[in-house]
């Protein structure tokens, strides 16, 4: 466990201090953003590497050019985080995805699910939104 | 099976323990050491042939003749080559899997190059050996990541990161490449 602190800048905390929130608290796993950048793209490089693989193994019906695209378009979701503690829960939690897609601990469903639209459509036409509830 | 393997191996042993008298008697009697010791060598090759060949090629102390398997047990009369013989070294039947084709700097220039144009976020036209990837190829980090994995896996060596955050351009690619290759021109 590190023992170093360092210093985070927290703007939700803004409106409880009289001043920019600026406050010390103990790092994850990197202490600067240098570090937590290499985390970021090692994660990327393995990410990357194992992609031929994950297709190959679940049979996914995309291609490896598909697969790139989700991957960047996941990685860029975050691009605009600028805590370091919460880049590296992130690395951690996609260091976690990397390791149960590695071990097939996942099935196709899972990692189909990247693609699916997170957002559920609204009912259209009468009869759909007579059996969702609406009259 | 299993005796053919084993009456094999006997005869090699005999061979082996033949071969030294029969040296010593070849040695005493009419031809050179060299023909004797290429002989015993040669027997000890045909015994194990893989690990015999698998001396570089610069080590030049012992000539190989040829492979051969042990199912063909000739006898001791064989023609006899010369122990160090770099020209006739086993050219058609060993494959060099680790070796590398041999590399200049234009060849190492040639192999970036290509790989960059292959690169479907690269506007060929506007690559150049000294075009700053981020700034005049407009590629961002991650896209910087997968071009040194590209030249990581076209030259077949690991770029640790340290080095790789500094490799901005071609040119810098080319003489880290050379550089750890020992190529100098």
């Amino acid at each position: 466990m590190r023992k170093k602190r360092i210093t985070v800048s927290c703007c939700k905390m803004a409106s409880k201090l009289a001043r920019a929130g600026v406050r010390q608290v103990k790092p994850i796993l990197s202490v600067d953003h240098g570090e937590a950048r290499q985390r970021v793209l090692n994660l990327y490089k393995a990410w990357y590497r194992q992609l031929p693989y994950i297709v190959m193994d679940y049979d996914l019906p995309k291609s490896k050019e598909e697969c790139r695209a989700k991957l960047r378009e996941e990685f860029m979701k975050h691009r605009h985080v600028q805590d370091i503690r919460v880049i590296d829960m992130l690395v951690i939690k996609g260091q976690m995805e990397l390791k149960e897609t590695v071990e097939i601990w996942k099935q196709k469903h899972g990692l189909m699910a990247y693609w699916k639209d997170t957002v559920e459509p609204k009912p259209q036409g009468f009869l759909n939104k007579f059996l969702d509830g609406h009259e | 099976m299993k005796n053919k393997l084993r009456n094999r191996n006997s005869l090699a042993h005999d061979s082996l323990t033949t071969a030294p008298a029969a040296a010593a008697a070849a040695a005493v009697g009419t031809s050179r050491k060299m023909a004797t010791l290429a002989r015993t060598l040669h027997l000890v090759s045909r015994i194990r042939p893989s690990t015999v060949l698998s001396i570089l090629p610069r080590a030049a102390a012992v000539g190989c003749l040829h492979t051969t398997s042990l199912q063909e047990h000739r006898g001791v009369s064989r023609v006899v080559q010369p122990a160090i013989d770099k020209t006739s070294w086993c050219s058609s039947s060993v494959r060099d899997y680790s070796s590398k084709p041999p590399l200049t700097l234009d060849l190492i220039q040639q192999r970036v190059l290509l790989v960059l144009k292959l690169y479907d976020k690269i506007n060929p036209e506007k690559l150049s050996v000294e075009s700053h990837f981020m700034q005049d190829l407009g590629l961002d980090s991650l896209d910087h990541v997968e071009v040194i994995m590209a030249m990581e896996d076209e030259f077949g060596f690991e770029i640790p990161d340290a080095d790789a955050e500094k490799l901005l351009r071609p040119a810098d690619i080319i003489r880290y490449v050379a550089d750890k290759e020992d190529i100098y021109d």
